[in-house]
């Protein structure tokens, strides 16, 4: 028997107690694997966990259970995993996509004000919240960066997003190839990026469909470019424009709904990238492939590189 | 400067030297940095340098250079790791696999004592590390430490027990015989204990194999076999020994089986004058009770005749007190009697044990001349073959030398014939 036989077996068998017994067994065998064969063993647990980087917590956490019904050495030492990647230190897996409850989230990240913030979050007191945060960056030297949506409040440190989903009290820690659920958090996460490494890079929200991203590359800057390909030129935009331009486009547009490129009335050239939580690509049913925080910095990076090699120099 | 700031200065040349090959100089930062520490960041230097080592190529030898030369002992290491987080907890002790394995003797010392700590980490620890030299070169067959792990069976963190299932079952790999030894005996004595008793079984059923058995069971056969190893190789050699130490055995079990006969019938006397005790201090309450409904109802008979007759009255009472008294010489004379025949039986008993004693140094005695005879027996009969084969090599000579003869005899006249028939 094959793993799609069962997954064929669920979607198409009529009788429902057949599925419900086969989830049964399921459930009991993760339960026994979690409660009893994995945690028993800590060591075990702790380097070798039976789950591939416990995506077994992730399950339960996102299905809206409590510490109580999780296994608690496990998610102490997820806990801890992320943690210690956090404070740059020795770990077993790197925890990208990690699921935390709110509390631990911000005793990891915030642990001298994790009671107060966990109380000013969960009741959206974000005036009390918004001033430890400040206080934090402009007083203490430490280095973040956030944005509040209607039900994400993002963060940002370094390279690294994190997402408190604010009506469920998780969050996403290290996002990475988690798929970026609305549109809502889709354009938040591109806000934030936008704030802090390309302020002049237009953003909006287009029928409510799109988040639209315009970059501009100024006529002086293409003015200097060759009109044709040469192998001696050590211009960089020469370089850039007719060598990896294109390059980056083509990968692009796997992940981008649409792209535009034309010319405003001063001739310069707007790139627009259309986003939705969608990719280009499709799976083996021909169903969309949703869009991962990753691909999403790919398309950052590129806005990123346009405007401080070819925007920022000129306006400068 | 910061503590932070000498932190990371400090981690930087132990890391350079290091990569170096400078390892007794890291080894000398090292033993200084953690010396300069107080009380509240030792933890945290600890952590930085086990941090670094845990990262560096030559981070494992710096490691047993700090353990061999106690700049880190084991004990407070564990315990200070117990304070840490359990990633770093179990990555170190990850690193210290290796060292385990080769080198043992820096961990076994601290072993038993660690297995005794209050602290549950530190026991679990403790456990994993000699987890990880039973699975190495050496062979656990300390039977203290052993039954330390035993007891870690019912220790009250699940974690823990989990961890002493693990190591019994690596140390059982090579030592089948003491660590099934041990746990059995463990078992019978906490039978009511079922947690105890699965887990003793999944040890067993993980130790037990059925090469495992057999050499099990060669190990309790050898046990019982040494005491008469000696006798045994004799007996290959010696034929004739055989037979008679046979004899001599089944003598020494018949005169046990004597013995213990002897003392069955003590003991079925010495009930017997028990009993026999008892119904004579029975008959003597009787007796006494008797005596006593006498006179009481001479005593009624006497207070109705109180008023008519005077003299009964005074005679009464000293005809009791004699009896009383007669009763209790009587008692005193059984009793002194029962004395005396306990002391004869303790003697008799006692002479007995002086003739059996006796008897034994006779019968060792005896084996001893007996061991003797048969010894010169052998010699004899060896002198004995030596001469049979002296005199057959003495005829062998003889009857060679008249063969010699009658040859030299047959050629001569072979040659008188030849002579006679040329002339």
């Amino acid at each position: 028997m094959q793993p799609d036989d069962i997954l064929n077996f669920l979607n198409n068998e009529s009788e429902k107690k057949f599925k419900s017994e086969l989830i049964d067994l399921l459930m009991k065998r993760i339960d026994k694997l979690c409660f009893e064969e994995c945690q028993i063993d800590r060591i075990q647990c702790t380097l070798t966990p039976l789950c591939s980087r416990r995506f077994l917590l992730k399950l339960r956490i996102k299905n809206k259970l409590k510490l109580d019904d999780l296994p608690k050495f496990c998610y102490s030492v997820h806990k801890g995993v992320v943690e210690r990647f956090f404070r740059n230190k020795t770990i077993v897996y790197r925890p990208y996509d990690a699921y935390l409850y709110l509390i631990d989230f911000v005793d990891v990240f915030f642990h001298g004000d994790y009671r107060k913030l966990n109380k000013f979050v969960s009741f959206k007191n974000w005036e009390e919240a918004f001033k430890i945060f400040d206080d934090r960056i402009h007083n203490r030297n430490e280095k973040f960066d956030y944005l509040l949506t209607e039900n994400y409040l993002v963060f940002k440190f370094e390279d690294r997003i994190h997402v408190i989903f604010l009506n469920e009290l998780y969050v996403l820690c290290n996002a990475n190839r988690e798929n970026i659920p609305d549109l809502e958090l889709l354009q938040g996460v591109c806000k934030l990026y936008s704030g802090i490494n390309f302020p002049e890079v237009k953003l909006r929200l287009r029928q409510s469909k799109h988040v639209e991203i315009t970059v501009k590359v100024p006529f002086e800057v293409l003015n200097e470019i060759s009109t044709e390909p040469s192998i001696n030129n050590d211009s960089k935009a020469d370089n850039y424009f007719w060598n990896t331009f294109w390059e980056d486009l083509n990968a692009l547009t796997q992940y981008c709904d649409e792209i535009h490129l034309q010319m405003d009335k001063n001739q310069n050239l707007e790139i627009i990238l259309y986003l939705s939580t969608k990719t280009s690509n499709y799976d083996g049913e021909e169903n969309p492939v949703s869009l991962r925080f990753r691909d999403l910095r790919l398309i950052l990076n590129f806005i990123n590189r346009i405007y401080h090699d070819y925007f920022v120099i000129y306006v400068d | 400067m910061s503590e932070e700031e000498t932190n990371i200065a400090e981690i930087k040349s132990i890391k350079d030297f290091v990569k170096d090959g400078r390892i007794d100089d890291a080894v000398n930062i090292i033993a200084l940095y953690l010396g300069d520490s107080t009380e509240e960041n030792y933890i945290d230097r600890l952590e930085n340098i086990l941090e670094a080592l845990l990262h560096l190529h030559g981070g494992r030898t710096v490691l047993r250079f700090l353990l061999e030369n106690l700049i880190i002992d084991i004990p407070s290491l564990l315990e200070n790791l117990s304070k840490k987080d359990s990633v770093l907890r179990y990555t170190f002790l990850l690193l210290l696999k290796t060292i385990c394995e080769n080198e043992c003797d820096l961990f076994l010392p601290y072993s038993e004592d660690l297995l005794k700590s209050d602290d549950p980490n530190v026991r679990e620890a403790d456990l994993q590390l000699i987890l990880y030299m039973a699975g190495g070169d050496a062979k656990i067959d300390d039977r203290s430490l052993v039954n330390t792990i035993v007891e870690k069976l019912t220790d009250e963190k699940d974690f823990v027990v989990e961890k002493a299932i693990q190591t019994l079952i690596t140390i059982g790999g090579k030592s089948p015989t003491l660590v099934t030894k041990i746990l059995s005996d463990y078992a019978k004595e906490r039978s009511e204990n079922e947690e105890l008793k699965n887990s003793i079984d999944t040890i067993l059923k993980s130790i037990v194999t059925v090469e495992k058995i057999e050499e099990i069971v060669e190990d309790e056969k050898s046990k019982l076999e040494t005491p008469s190893e000696e006798i045994s190789l004799e007996v290959h050699t010696h034929k004739d020994l055989e037979k008679e130490e046979y004899k001599i055995l089944d003598k020494e079990f018949e005169l046990k089986r004597k013995g213990l006969e002897i003392k069955k019938k003590k003991l079925e006397l010495e009930e017997k004058e028990k009993e026999i005790e008892e119904k004579v201090i029975q008959t003597k309450e009787e007796a006494l009770k008797l005596k006593e409904e006498m006179l009481i109802k001479e005593a009624q008979f006497g207070e109705e005749t109180v008023t008519r007759e005077k003299l009964p009255k005074v005679k009464l009472p000293k005809k009791l007190k004699k009896e009383e008294s007669e009763i209790i010489d009587k008692e005193l004379e059984l009793k002194k009697k029962d004395l005396e025949i306990k002391k004869k039986k303790l003697e008799i008993e006692e002479k007995e044990k002086e003739l059996e004693e006796k008897e034994i140094l006779e019968r060792e005695k005896a084996l001893k001349l007996k061991e003797e005879l048969i010894e010169k027996e052998k010699e004899l009969s060896q002198v004995e073959l030596e001469l049979k084969q002296k005199s057959i090599e003495q005829k062998e000579q003889k009857i060679k030398e008249e063969e010699m003869k009658r040859v030299e005899e047959e050629m001569q006249k072979i040659q008188r014939k030849l002579e006679e028939d040329e002339d």
